[in-house]
């Protein structure tokens, strides 16, 4: 199976899955349009693969799942766990390191000072 | 939202060994995403085709979320992600397998084969006890 993200984005959907959720509990098409929101819509994707990410953070033990019914709609509302809290402060240091990095490159500090040649 | 939806989508991935669990609840939450996209494109003042049309295009393709689906291990049957082992754990487990599967036949097997040894048994004693005792 081919990998669907470049492995140096491996950990982006569910640092963005994580930290929507680190606020309240919420469902999926919730979640979806927080992070819309939030990212003023950067990030495109079909909303249908966020329920690998959340089914796989759940099995990790990050999240935690649990059917509610409300107006006879059957909703599965996901909550972070104390693992979940870890992985997110763990993921926020990871990207924070390798977006820090990219500015470092985008602004010019190539290795000898001029991007041209770097 | 018609009927049957994401069945081809269920049966793919059952096909494809991800968990029976997490396939049934994947289809009830695409469902349900559907619903809420298909409402929000119809509050939108869009025709009813045109919202259908909409939901499953901002849902995905299902072959999207299949891949998705399929590429993170931990959705998948142990034998799924293990097939050797599960090949060496189940080989053993073939002949009580067949026990369990076979169990009426077995049982009745197995009383007409305790009949017949306790009435071979009973005969022989009876011979052996008839040709052994001294003649008085």
């Amino acid at each position: 199976m081919a990998q669907t993200n470049p492995p140096f984005l491996t950990g982006v959907p569910e640092l963005l899955v994580l930290r929507m959720l680190s606020g309240r509990e919420m469902y999926g098409y919730e979640i979806v349009k927080a992070m819309r929101l939030v990212t003023g819509e950067a990030i495109g994707f079909g909303e249908g693969v966020i329920y690998p990410v959340l089914h796989a953070l759940e099995e990790g033990g990050a999240l935690k799942a649990r059917r509610k019914s409300v107006n006879g709609r059957e909703r599965v509302y996901y909550n972070v766990t104390t693992k979940g809290k870890r992985r997110l402060e763990h993921l926020s240091g990871e990207w924070k390191r390798v977006s820090t990095g990219v500015n470092s490159a985008l602004n010019g500090n190539g290795a000898n000072g001029d991007p041209e040649h770097a | 939202m018609p009927e049957g939806q994401f069945e081809s989508l269920r049966l793919e991935l059952l096909r494809r060994g991800v968990t029976a669990l997490y396939v049934e609840r994947t289809i009830l939450e695409l469902e349900e995403h559907y619903s809420d996209l298909e409402s929000a494109a119809l509050a939108s003042g869009v025709g009813a085709d045109e919202a259908a049309r909409l939901a499953l295009a901002t849902l995905g393709n299902e072959r999207a979320i299949a891949a998705a689906i399929l590429a993170q291990p931990a959705l998948l049957t142990f034998s799924t992600r293990y097939p050797r082992v599960a090949q060496y754990l189940t080989l053993p487990g073939l002949p009580l397998m067949f026990c369990i599967e076979h169990r009426p036949e077995l049982t009745r097997w197995v009383a007409a084969v305790g009949l017949a040894v306790t009435l071979m048994g009973t005969v022989l004693a009876t011979l052996n006890w008839l040709i052994v005792l001294p003649p008085h």
